[in-house]
């Protein structure tokens, strides 16, 4: 739709200014779900800043370390331009690891922590599905439906607006049972459930579609195990909850 | 006991669901091409096709259709667009030239000039020793088509002729690298 932004004479592209808009944005939604839950606000928005930039530099050096025969004639390029060049990946991997390190010395307790890390999470997630759509990197198939999207005089169904549908729907329970959640891990749980119960169903209409060699939507098998694994730890914490009470 | 039996059992009929949806969502992977594919810019459309004459050379054409699997042929294609008095392109020229020799016969790269003299467009290619096809886009109808309108733009197009990224901006080589290398192995 629009892939780039163009103010005056500059040029910027929609989905750079999104990501860095959807980060700013998911730190600030963890520092306030981190005060609902009467948490140590700071620690938790080190912990998300600490993974996110862990992250950021992760995928990058993953990716220098893959390529690096094309690096090591240009060392400056290591760090310059950093508009692409990332290995998600790795990225993720070493965000984790880093968050998991900041929590085990801070001595972060993990369910309410992630209760309050998730909407930080489900805010970064929209803000990605929102630049991917403002972008407009192919939305999905063919449909009829009134509110589809016209592009190049076809219609088609506007995948990025049903992520946002269902991340907009995880954080509403979120925000529905703050107050009055039974145990600690059941926000995070019932968060991640529906959210990957939503990612399950509208997967379905992407045409960009990541696939098996049998055309099988492989994000739709990672979200169906995701929701299946929230919901039985789900029963299985209340239960336990439950028999200490 | 009988709420844990209750849980288990829902818990069974939404895997039974989730993996009907699944299989219901499967793509028919016999249609490399998808289903409902149009002509557009955009990533998961096929790319708009075009014949370009190579500058340089007395009657050479090149088909994009031809070069992926729409038309006969079976390789991916990476698309430059680039103009002579454009920086960021003069940059990333060496590392395409570079590409195109080690991904010889295994992906073709073609260099688009944006609205200028095919004589200009045959010095650049002199100057930078290219030896990929440099086309000459006399009316501007391909760079139109493609909608660029920043400088340099290069599309990525996998062996079926559907577009799988729009790279605004100069690119740098392990980048580039990587983009082929993907498009390659598939």
């Amino acid at each position: 739709m629009f892939p780039t932004l163009h103010i005056g004479p500059l040029s910027l592209p929609t989905a750079g200014v999104m990501y860095i808009l959807g980060a700013y944005a998911a730190l600030t939604a963890i520092e306030r779900a981190a005060g609902y839950l009467r948490q140590d606000a700071g620690r938790l928005y080190n912990l998300a800043g600490l993974s996110l930039l862990a992250g950021f530099v992760g995928a990058r050096l993953t990716f220098v370390v893959i390529y690096w025969p094309a690096f090591r004639n240009d060392l400056l390029g290591i760090v310059w331009p950093l508009n692409s060049g990332y290995d998600l990946m790795g990225g993720l991997v070493v965000a984790l690891v880093a968050g998991f390190f900041y929590g085990r010395f801070h001595q972060l307790n993990p369910w309410p922590t992630l209760d309050a890390l998730v909407p930080g999470v489900l805010v970064g997630l929209l803000a990605v599905s929102l630049a991917d759509f403002l972008g407009g990197p192919g939305f999905g198939e063919l449909t009829n439906m009134p509110w589809g999207i016209t592009q190049f005089s076809v219609r088609r169904h506007p995948v990025q607006i049903y992520e946002i549908l269902a991340a907009l729907l995880a954080l509403g329970s979120w925000w529905y049972l703050h107050q009055d959640r039974l145990f600690d891990g059941q926000l995070f749980l019932l968060s991640t459930a529906l959210y990957s119960g939503g990612r399950l169903i509208t997967d379905a209409f992407r045409e960009n579609a990541w696939l098996s060699a049998n055309g099988i939507h492989l994000l739709q098998v990672i979200c169906l195990a995701l929701m299946l694994l929230s919901l039985y730890l789900l029963t299985q914490r209340a239960e336990t909850v439950n028999s200490k009470q | 006991m009988k709420a844990h039996l209750e849980q288990h059992i829902l818990l069974g009929l939404l895997a039974v669901l989730g993996v009907t949806w699944i299989w219901y969502s499967q793509e028919p992977m016999d249609d490399p091409l998808g289903f409902g594919l149009t002509e557009a810019p955009i990533v998961g459309h096929l790319a708009p096709d075009f014949t370009l004459s190579v500058v340089g050379s007395d009657d050479a054409t090149v088909t994009l259709s031809e070069l992926t699997s729409r038309n006969g042929g079976d390789v991916p294609v990476v698309l430059n667009f680039w103009a002579s008095w454009c920086g960021p392109c003069r940059l990333e020229t060496p590392h395409f030239q570079e590409l195109s020799l080690t991904y010889q016969d295994q992906v073709a790269i073609l260099g688009i000039n944006q609205g200028e003299s095919a004589a200009t467009i045959a010095d650049f290619g002199v100057s930078f020793g290219l030896t990929y096809p440099l086309l000459y886009d006399a009316d501007n109808g391909v760079n139109e088509a493609y909608e660029v309108f920043n400088l340099p733009t290069t599309i990525f197009i996998d062996r079926y002729g559907v577009v799988r990224e729009v790279y605004v901006g100069a690119i740098s080589q392990a980048v580039l690298q990587e983009r082929i290398n993907r498009l390659v192995k598939e």
